[in-house]
């Protein structure tokens, strides 16, 4: 048996899809905005992902039994989600099973929503994006959509290993980092993460329940980012905050 | 993650307080605590410290009560954040301060002055 596994449930026809990638990372920007667009949208689960590397959970909703980790939408857009935090050990495994998996059905784009820890998120009123691309042409993409790019630093934890397994399976792949908190749940950064990825999608979500139900959502995401802040620390993600070394 | 451990996190405290993430930063000078308190006023916080703890009681605008909640609980209500914590050095608790703002509680504890600064002649 594989490593990591990627079952799909429902014969979906996909049609070079978009992928949005949203696991569990600081301020669990990803896993608030894909639960918001999976609502939103109205997105069927068409399949989940297993491995003996991931904790041995089930999620029970409405008296169903399902995966934590779940794939879900349509012919063209795919969202990958999870409700529990990714093990370390399962990083690398589980980004090459996807990678994998997208190269197969031949995904147009990759989009990794994550968050960009920053000290004074407490100040800053709405949350910038920025944005990394893994190829010259996902940068020229980026240039004009008008992202901001990420010009120094390290980005550590999964959604920097999915660019570069991307990468080397010539997929196209972007990750956009919305400024959060790092240990505490940021709807507001999900919304502004969202927002930005109405550039590439035009999906039409209003943010504006996101925001409303900030309280509550923050509540309910309060296990999931511990346990997610947990694995972070094994990551490196504090790497983040260093500047990188680069003599010229 | 062990199973049990997983669990054990996973589980919350019923006594209708709830415990807040938090996060302690040491600066130097001072020690700064802060807290993601959802629904909190700044009227119904309350932090008291002494020289090597600090406690906060908040109490939420609302209670909340979630229905069919876990396989152990199944009804659930909060109406507090409740949280002791530990300081990894003495402060000045007469020097503390705090501000509460999108419902991020910051807490400014200076460090007790032990440090002299020699002055070369």
């Amino acid at each position: 048996m594989k490593e990591v596994s990627i079952v799909e449930e429902r014969g979906v026809e996909h049609k070079n899809p978009i992928v949005i990638e949203g696991l569990p990372d600081v301020g669990l920007v990803g896993t608030i905005a894909a639960s918001y667009i999976v609502e939103k949208m109205k997105y069927n689960e068409i399949g989940y992902i297993e491995s003996d590397l991931f904790p041995p959970v089930m999620v029970i909703h409405g008296g169903r039994m399902k995966s934590p980790l779940c794939l879900y939408g349509n012919e063209e857009v795919i969202v990958v989600s999870s409700e529990i935090a990714i093990p370390p050990n399962a990083v690398y495994p589980l980004t090459r099973a996807l990678a994998d998996w997208f190269s197969s059905i031949n995904a147009a784009l990759v989009i990794s929503i994550t968050g960009l820890p920053v000290k004074n998120r407490m100040d800053i009123e709405k949350p910038e994006v920025f944005a990394v691309g893994n190829s010259e042409e996902a940068l020229k993409e980026l240039k004009a959509k008008r992202v901001e790019l990420l010009q120094e630093g390290f980005i550590a934890g999964t959604y920097a290993i999915m660019l570069r397994e991307c990468y080397k399976r010539e997929l196209n792949a972007i990750s956009l980092l919305a400024q959060c908190f790092p240990v505490y749940p940021d709807p507001g950064a999900a919304a502004s993460a969202i927002d930005s990825l109405d550039k590439f999608l035009q999906l039409g979500i209003d943010v504006g329940e996101l925001l409303e139900k900030e309280g509550e959502i923050k509540l309910k995401a309060r296990d999931l980012m511990r346990q997610t802040a947990l694995s972070a620390s094994e990551m490196q993600k504090s790497a983040e905050q260093d500047m990188p070394f680069m003599y010229r | 993650m062990g199973l049990e451990r997983w669990i054990r996190d996973a589980m919350w405290s019923y006594n209708g307080n709830l415990e807040p993430l938090h996060e302690l930063e040491d600066r130097g000078d001072e020690i700064v605590v802060t807290l993601d308190l959802p629904g909190v006023e700044k009227e119904n916080v309350e932090i008291n410290t002494t020289e090597d703890s600090v406690e906060i009681k908040a109490k939420m605008s609302e209670a909340v009560c979630w229905e069919r909640w876990g396989s152990v609980q199944r009804r659930i209500t909060f109406q507090q954040f409740r949280k002791q914590i530990k300081l990894p050095e003495q402060i000045d608790p007469e020097k503390a301060s705090a501000s509460l703002k999108n419902g991020i509680l910051r807490i400014s504890l200076p460090k007790k002055r032990t440090k002299v600064l020699i002055p070369i002649q």
